[in-house]
């Protein structure tokens, strides 16, 4: 009966334990869903390029002529006018030891939705609404000429 | 009706047909035309200079009449249609004219306007310190519009890239209303420029061609 009584009492003590925690618990909850949500989960993550291997052409030459050597520079070694006076450098597209550490997708981020989008600096726009997305696959190619490399 | 009366009739109608050929005379004899393109017609891709056929819609005309006066560099990378552009070469000085050839330039470019403004005319008031603060951010960060044109960081410095036109003193060159539908359909002023194309809508367009008229050169600390 005594044991009886200490496993009775054990029980409620954990019985006790137990509701007590469940009667906050669900509080902690709401308040939880109730929080606003980090910034970063309604992000709505792009969605994910398929990767393309896309031809480089004449017309893949041209549109990095024309957008892109203003600060990558006209052999794309990152010394286009603006270079100098941006706080990031631009990227130096002939040289691979960075290039092969990003996969093309990344590349093609990049260019798409702009240097943020993939965690560099904010002085490579977006050319989403420029450039379609065939084109942005042949300048990640092109890219990959111009360093002569390949992701790793 | 008297000889002389109608003799007097086809004067004025004469001159009230007129103006356009004289404006369009003044800048011919200037020979801005060598660089700039003046008219629609002309074809957009070898001109040296910026495209001026839309001067009247771009320009505020006090600025225009000092720029004649005493040019200034406002691309130092040289005109996007330019062959030679970004090529890091000297670039040839803009004539500067006597305040009077200057006045009369002036009046003949701001005659020069096209049709196409798509946009509600931008409302002139100033913008409230919070939206001034959310702009200035997108400029540099969000858009990346820094890179290439000349004006104040977040910090208040003159800094900034070359390759477009130095929006330094934005606020004394340009028209609001022309900024505002630059950033909607460049397409109508220029069919391919070199500048990113965004799609912010129109309201923010709007905050961006209010921000850009308070970069003024006196307004530098």
């Amino acid at each position: 009966m005594i044991l009886n009584n200490k496993n009775f009492l054990f029980g409620m003590t954990v019985a006790l334990f137990l509701s007590s925690g469940c009667g906050q618990d669900p509080e902690k909850q709401v308040a939880s869903t109730l929080k606003p949500p980090l910034q970063q989960e309604v992000r709505v993550a792009p969605p994910a390029p398929q990767p393309q291997r896309v031809k480089v052409t004449e017309n893949t030459r041209e549109t990095y002529q024309w957008y892109c050597t203003q600060c990558h520079g006209i052999e794309g070694k990152g010394n286009g006018i603006n270079a100098k006076l941006l706080t990031v450098p631009p990227r130096n597209h002939t040289k691979a030891d960075y290039l092969e550490t990003r996969t093309d997708e990344q590349l093609f981020e990049a260019i798409k939705f702009g240097g943020l989008s993939v965690g560099r600096a904010p002085c490579m726009p977006a050319w989403e609404h420029t450039l379609d997305e065939s084109t942005i696959h042949s300048l990640v190619q092109y890219i990959r000429e111009l360093c002569q490399c390949e992701a790793l | 009706m008297t000889q002389k009366t109608l003799a007097l009739f086809c004067l004025s109608g004469f001159l009230f047909f007129c103006p356009l050929p004289i404006e369009a005379g003044v800048l011919e004899d200037k020979n801005c035309g060598s660089c700039h393109r003046l008219s629609i017609e002309d074809t957009e891709n070898t001109f040296t200079g910026p495209d001026l056929h839309y001067a009247g819609n771009k320009f505020q005309p006090e600025w225009l009449k000092r720029f004649l006066n005493q040019p200034r560099v406002i691309r130092p990378a040289g005109f996007i249609t330019d062959p030679g552009v970004l090529q890091e070469k000297p670039l040839p000085p803009h004539p500067s004219f006597p305040e009077d050839a200057a006045n009369t330039l002036a009046d003949s470019l701001m005659g020069l306007k096209i049709s196409g403004e798509t946009l509600e005319p931008v409302t002139p008031e100033p913008l409230s310190k919070g939206q001034r603060a959310k702009i200035k951010y997108q400029f540099e960060r969000t858009f990346g519009c820094i890179s290439c044109h000349q004006s104040l960081n977040l910090a208040g410095k003159v800094r900034g890239g070359v390759s477009g036109p130095s929006l330094v003193n934005a606020g004394n060159r340009l028209q609001a209303n022309w900024m505002a539908n630059w950033l909607k359909a460049p397409q109508i002023y220029l069919s391919k420029g070199r500048m990113p194309r965004y799609k912010m809508g129109s309201a923010t367009q709007n905050q961006f061609a209010r921000f850009l008229m308070s970069l003024k050169k006196e307004n530098i600390k």
